[in-house]
């Protein structure tokens, strides 16, 4: 078997290959690897949610130690979170987050550096119960989704206590 | 100045423990600590498809090397198991590298490996020279230093020996390289630690249905298809034990009813992998050799990770560690052996795989080309490439080169 679906487990679902690879470099830092299973790209945010509505909400349903993270380009819209929580079904939205870069994750690298430094940021904040790297500028939209996240899926698969 | 009669090898300037000579077990020999061994740099010259290349890795502690069928990711290997040999005592050139290997037959072949040690640079240069009239190679330089400085220069058959306090020359065969010769103070001395290190990487490209897990030694020493995995498995336990809770640790995650591994005697001085599996509905004991071909990788996937944690700091180069792996299974696998080399060491692997090369970054990941096979491969980071949209599609479309 590949991750463990018998324990509280995370599916990334990436819009496109810049986020997969920035969700690759937070996936190298967490301590159940296991545990968290990165999706090939959707190629689009419109296709993140379609793919989501289509495929994994069934799943979801089925399966209540499921938890998905959708990983979409903000591209500046302020609805653009709105549009996709409208998606998911009331029943699912504690296992759903939906996060991203404010623009895309090739003007935060060119910002604040590599997508392994950045990261290893994002994962130490988690970690650590800090904000140094989602606090940035192009990250710190992110607040509510992250503080359920940080709720939800830090104590339990990301950073369990040993 | 020693003298040394021409074609004799000289004998160790220093003792040398019996247990460090001969590449075969090397199960007890005990290194210090080694931290931060990585390489710095690898040039290569005239091998092959290999001309005035060096590979971009310093400061990485995993990379991905991908390109087109026969852009020369597995020549890389190669050069890399040239420098191993020479690290696990094999001195003879024409055990190492023959004419063929040589791209242009009056140019000397060139190897030269950069690594660092606790702060300390470690530069092993050796070239060979195939002259008119040879048969075979003969080496035609060698060097090696720490931190700049010389601890021998060899040119052909002259050898100049440098250290504090001491000095000395002499002749070897021509046909002989100096390192597994030149033996200075065990543990403590950088040749020592240098030729241990190089001779413990890891070249890997396993063929699973040649593995059948029996030993008759114990070694250190993975042979490149890991056709000698029980005495690599019995070698590492026996060196270090707790290794085991490293190998049964990977291995639960991914088996989850893996009960253990046993490796029981089975004649005089043999021995025979076997792995017990157990759930609620019972057990059952199987020959190492039963194994599915992906299980048996991860088998070496375990021992690679307890490997890197006993020893730490170990170069692996796996070459298309993704093969034989369930679809949904490769990128754990290329993560946990990334995860694990962050700590130390470096892992370099290669691929065609989707999913393998999906789990690296553009930063870490290496685009070899070549553009025919009368020219040379470059090597660039893909981070300094321009490729549009994902990089799986771009490389199925044939548009990523240099």
């Amino acid at each position: 078997m590949s991750f463990n679906k018998y324990l509280p487990h995370v599916l990334v679902l990436p819009e496109d290959d810049a986020n997969l690879r920035l969700a690759n470099e937070f996936h190298l830092q967490i301590n159940q690897l296991r545990q968290m299973q990165l999706l090939p790209v959707a190629e689009g945010w419109v296709n993140v949610l379609d793919l989501f509505e289509n495929v994994h909400v069934r799943e979801m349903e089925r399966d209540p130690l499921r938890f998905m993270i959708l990983l979409i380009d903000f591209d500046g819209a302020a609805n653009r979170l709105q549009l996709a929580k409208a998606r998911i079904p009331q029943a699912l939205m504690d296992r759903v987050f939906v996060l991203g870069v404010w623009s895309e994750p090739e003007r935060l690298r060119a910002a604040e550096g590599s997508y392994k430094d950045i990261g290893f940021g994002m994962a130490e904040d988690c970690r650590r119960g800090t904000n140094e790297t989602w606090g940035k500028p192009l990250l710190q939209h992110n607040a509510g989704e992250l503080a359920r996240l940080r709720q939800h899926l830090v104590p339990t698969i990301l950073f369990p206590p040993p | 100045m020693e003298a040394v009669s021409w074609g004799t090898v000289p004998s160790p300037v220093f003792p040398v423990p019996v247990s460090s000579q001969g590449g075969g077990n090397s199960s007890h020999l005990r290194i210090p600590c080694i931290i931060s061994f990585v390489i710095r740099r690898l040039y290569v010259h005239n091998f092959r498809c290999l001309e005035n290349f060096e590979l971009p890795i310093s400061g990485r502690s995993s990379t991905l090397l991908i390109g087109k069928n026969g852009s020369g990711k597995t020549t890389i290997s190669l050069a890399l198991q040239i420098l191993r040999k020479i690290g696990q005592d094999t001195s003879r050139v024409g055990e190492l590298v023959k004419p063929k290997d040589l791209t242009h037959k009056s140019v000397p072949m060139r190897f030269e490996i950069e690594v660092e040690l606790e702060g300390k640079i470690y530069e092993y240069t050796i070239a060979f020279e195939y002259p008119e009239g040879f048969k075979e190679l003969r080496v035609f330089e060698e060097k090696f230093t720490v931190d700049g400085a010389p601890v021998y220069t060899r040119n052909v058959a002259q050898v100049h020996l440098l250290r504090t306090g001491q000095e000395a020359d002499f002749l070897i065969d021509w046909h002989s390289v100096a390192l597994p010769i030149v033996h200075l103070r065990p543990t403590d001395d950088p040749l020592f630690l240098f030729k241990l290190w190089l001779g413990r990487m890891l070249i890997l490209r396993p063929i699973p249905s040649l593995i059948l897990g029996d030993s008759d030694q114990d070694t250190l020493q993975p042979n490149t298809q890991v056709t000698n995995f029980g005495a690599w498995f019995q070698g590492l336990l026996t060196d270090s034990p707790s290794a085991y809770s490293k190998i049964d640790e990977y291995l639960k995650q991914v088996m989850p009813d893996l009960k253990n591994i046993k490796n029981p005697t089975v004649g005089k001085e043999s021995r025979s992998l076997v792995v017990e599996f157990s759930n609620v509905q019972g057990s059952v004991t199987l020959p190492f050799a039963d194994l599915s071909d992906g299980e048996k990788c991860f088998m070496i996937c375990a021992v690679v990770l307890a490997a890197n944690s006993a020893f730490s700091q170990l170069v692996c180069f796996w070459d298309e560690p993704d093969n034989f792996l369930a679809l949904d299974e490769v990128g754990h696998f290329v993560m946990a052996l990334r995860q694990a080399f962050q700590s130390g060491g470096q892992f370099i692997a290669t691929s065609h795989n989707p999913e393998a090369i999906r789990r690296f970054s553009d930063e870490n990941t290496i685009v070899l080309y070549r553009k025919s096979h009368l020219e040379p491969t470059t090597a660039r980071p893909l981070n300094e490439l321009q490729v549009n949209g994902d990089l799986v599609g771009a490389l199925i479309r044939g548009d990523v080169e240099p």
